[in-house]
Formats: structure tokens, C-alpha cells, sequence
């Protein structure tokens, strides 16, 4: 119980922990949605602590690893044009595409600028009125609101020189094709807190009942995850299948409201493309059709460029749980957060860094590293 | 990205239509858009950020809880990003800037 000490409640933990072991009569299999969760399970050794009862499978909420190597190589590709200025997150500057990342796009003389948030990348558009200004809108729906506001706002502006290369993602239609997927194993989700703060939990209700799982809205923090998976193993052991709240101090039924409606506004679901899993009907945002002059693809015509994933990388055996990060015989050698194959090991978010950054090798691994 | 960042709403005014604050995270002040909990928030009061924008009103100790945790998992990113912005600011980029 070597973990128990760095909680900020010990004794609630525990308390957790052995509530947890005494309801559980067999070992049941977990999803937990986020990737902040993801990090903080593997940093706090939540899933080996409660390994005979609980297997975690860590879900695909990485927004950075899961964007397609194609929209990557669409932003490098507008990156590289002179009369851009490419803005993006910091964090997807060093997700590699097929040939380079935006970094390197960077280095090489491309206007590649990190933003914080999108009406950034607006502001900039608007005191350089002789280039064109992209925003680069990754994201589950936490950063959906901010983007939906940047394209609302360069309307209402008339802002001409604007536009964004969507890759938006959204929960719920990812959650649905992993229940649908013939190898599924998973029995009851963890939802991710903040998407939940943005959105609420109706789009989670009819997926509860339809495929007969409890997911349970929870928090990142390690005593939200013990209490988000003592709630759902509550429900495995009684036959219930609902959806439950655990982060009650931030997440209400409707979501926040004037968000959600604004999302609406300005985007529509679309068919995207995941990385590693495929493309998943309606799992996506799309700018809505009176948006369009606001969409990078359409402005420099890159509907037609379609790549496909290096075959080294099992980023989607991983992002489906399948494999754990340490199965893949690229992780730790071909692949470290220094020098990455693939997305997950490039977010601090993404499980394979997670697995890597607390030393969770594969036996073998660890002897080598001890030996070096 | 998806971890959003507690901080205190020091002032909020309008800009052209648009709700907008200074959100002092930690030390680090930043312009945040509060349109979507306008009505929620007075100055004074805390809130959690996502890529600039107020998503939803916390209290103080939870704003506070929130962001030592966030810290201790290095999942403060943002912060240099907005240290970025500030650095290289959003004016005109001359042709030399590249």
C-alpha cells in the first residue's frame, strides 16, 4: 500500500479501496475515458493496487493522440505555404506527420506560432491583414466551445483572412463504436469529468441503457477515480446499468448551457477519422454549411489528400485496449517521448507516455534499463 | 488541452459584445472569455479555464485543489503557451519574424 500515503485523504482512500475489493465478487473490466485520468491512474498505481477486481483499459480521451496522421499532414502542408501564419495548441507541435512535425516545419522558415486559445489566432489574423491566419481546432468537447466562439466571432467581425483546420472530436460516438466492436471487453466506463462539465450526461443515458453499462461521470483527482470506480463496480454487482454522477462539484445534467448551444450553432456532427481506430460515423465536428468560408480545407482544397498510418506504431491497438503501451515492440526503443512514433507517447495525456514517464516496462525492459 | 486550469477573475468588461476578464492564474494573468458563465461570475470569483475560456464557476478551495494537482502531473502546458503568445505577441509579424 506504498501509493496510499501521497493521497490527499489517505484514510478515505483506503477506505475506498477496501470498499472496492469487499463489493467486487470477480474481476470486472473497466474504461476510463480521459487521458488526464489515464495519467493519473498509472502515476498513482491505481490499477495495480486494485488489480484483482478491477483490469483498467485506458480509453482513446487523448484529443492529441487520437488527430489522424492526415489532418496532421494537411496542417503541415498549410504550415509550409508562405501566406499562412499556422496557429495551433503547443501541443500538437511535435506530433509527428508522415515526413515531419510542425516544429521542424518551424525551424525550417514556416510561420508556425503557439497560441492559447483560439480568439488568439483570430487577434493575429486581424493585425496581418495581407496573410491568411489558420487555427489548427483539435480537441473533445472541452475546446469545442472556444473554437465554436473564434468562428463565431470572425463572422461577426467580417474577418476574411481566418479560417480553421477542423479535427474535432467528440466522446459519446467513440464510447458507442467500442461497445459495437466484436472484441469488446469492456463493462462499465469512467466519462470524463471536464467534457461532462461542458456537455452534461443526456448523450450518455441512451448508451447506458442500450448496451447495459453504468458510466459513471468522474473526475481526474485519485480519490474521484476510487470513488468513480467503487460506483461503477456498485452497479456491475447489482445488475444496474446507469448513469451516475461522481464529480457533483463541477458537472450538472444540462452541461454549461450557452456552450453547448454555441457548439451547435457553428458545428455539426461529421464522419471522422480516429488514429488507430478508423473512421467512426458522426464522432467528429464539421463546420456547419454557413461556416464555410471559414474552413481551411475548402479555402486551399485539401479534400483530396488521404494518407495512411506507419505500420511500426500500434498507437490503435493501444487506443482500443488491446495492447497495453509496453506490448508494442516500438515502445521504449524506436519510441520515446523524446522521439516519437506515434501520438500517445507525444501528450503527457497519452497513455503510452504515461506507461514510459512511471516506468511501467515490460519485465524484460525493466532488466535491460537496470543493467544500462 | 483537456484539463482545464483553475484561476481568479480579477476584473471583467466588455469587449465589442464579447464578456472578457483578466484571469489571474497563479501569478500568470491572461484575457480569458467569460461569455459562456457570464452570469454566473462576479470579480473576485474562481473558475476553470479551457484554452481560454471560462467553462464553469468552481469555489476557492477546489480551484485551489485543482491546481496543485495539476502541477504535480505537469499538466500545466498552457501557462507556457500563454507565455508564448505574450512573448511574441499578436501584432503584425514582419517579413523577418519567420
Amino acid at each position: 500500500m506504498k501509493f496510499l500515503t501521497e493521497y490527499r485523504d489517505p484514510a478515505l482512500a483506503r477506505r475506498l479501496i477496501g470498499r472496492i475489493l469487499s463489493t467486487a465478487t470477480r474481476r470486472w473490466v473497466l474504461m476510463e475515458v480521459c487521458g488526464g485520468q489515464t495519467h493519473t491512474i498509472v502515476k498513482q498505481g491505481i490499477d495495480e493496487l486494485l488489480e484483482p477486481v478491477i483490469e483498467m483499459i485506458h480509453g482513446p480521451g487523448c484529443p492529441v493522440c487520437v488527430t489522424p496522421l492526415e489532418q496532421i499532414d494537411k496542417a503541415l502542408h498549410l504550415a509550409s505555404r508562405h501566406d499562412v501564419i499556422f496557429t495551433s495548441f503547443g501541443d500538437m507541435l511535435r506530433v509527428p506527420g508522415s515526413t515531419c512535425d510542425l516544429q521542424q516545419v518551424r525551424s525550417r522558415g514556416g510561420q508556425v506560432r503557439v497560441v492559447y486559445s483560439p480568439l488568439d489566432a483570430l487577434e493575429l489574423a486581424r493585425s496581418n491583414p495581407d496573410r491568411h491566419v489558420v487555427f489548427f481546432a483539435v480537441g473533445f468537447e472541452t475546446t469545442a466551445p472556444a473554437n465554436a466562439m473564434a468562428v463565431w466571432r470572425a463572422r461577426e467581425l467580417n474577418v476574411s483572412n481566418f479560417s480553421v483546420l477542423v479535427s474535432h472530436v467528440t466522446v459519446p460516438p467513440a464510447m458507442t463504436a467500442i461497445l459495437e466492436s466484436p472484441d469488446n471487453r469492456v463493462e462499465g466506463f469512467l466519462a470524463a469529468g471536464h467534457v461532462c462539465t461542458v456537455m452534461g450526461w443526456t448523450e450518455y443515458e441512451p448508451i447506458a441503457e442500450r448496451y447495459r453499462v453504468p458510466i459513471i461521470v468522474t473526475g481526474f483527482e485519485p480519490l474521484d477515480l476510487l470513488e468513480g470506480m467503487y460506483l461503477a463496480i456498485r452497479q456491475l454487482e447489482e445488475g444496474r446499468h446507469e448513469v451516475e454522477n461522481q464529480y457533483v462539484r463541477s458537472v450538472r445534467r444540462e452541461g454549461t448551457v450557452p456552450a453547448r448551444e454555441l457548439v451547435a450553432k457553428v458545428f455539426e456532427p461529421v464522419d471522422r477519422q480516429w488514429r488507430g481506430l478508423g473512421t467512426i460515423p458522426r464522432s467528429g465536428l464539421g463546420l456547419r454549411p454557413e461556416f464555410s468560408d471559414f474552413d481551411a480545407e475548402l479555402r486551399f482544397g485539401l479534400g483530396a489528400l488521404h494518407v495512411t498510418e506507419p505500420d511500426a506504431c500500434r498507437a490503435g491497438d493501444v487506443l482500443r485496449g488491446r495492447i497495453k503501451p509496453f506490448e508494442c515492440a516500438a515502445f521504449g526503443t524506436l519510441c520515446t517521448p523524446e522521439r516519437p512514433l506515434g501520438a500517445p507517447m507525444v501528450s503527457t495525456e497519452g497513455a503510452c507516455a504515461a506507461y514510459y514517464n512511471y516506468g511501467r516496462f515490460r519485465a524484460d525492459q525493466q532488466q535491460a534499463a537496470h543493467r544500462e | 488541452m483537456c484539463l482545464g486550469i483553475p484561476g481568479r477573475i480579477i476584473d471583467i468588461r466588455d469587449d465589442g459584445g464579447l464578456p472578457m476578464g483578466t484571469v489571474d492564474f497563479a501569478g500568470v494573468r491572461r484575457e480569458v472569455c467569460l461569455a459562456y458563465i457570464r452570469d454566473e461570475v462576479e470579480p473576485g470569483d474562481y473558475a476553470i479555464v479551457h484554452v481560454g475560456f471560462a467553462i464553469s464557476k468552481v469555489d476557492e478551495e477546489e480551484a485551489r485543489r485543482t491546481y496543485e494537482l495539476l502541477k504535480e502531473m505537469s499538466q500545466l502546458d498552457e501557462l507556457d503557451w500563454m507565455e508564448e503568445v505574450a512573448e511574441q505577441g499578436l501584432g503584425q509579424l514582419d517579413e523577418t519574424t519567420s
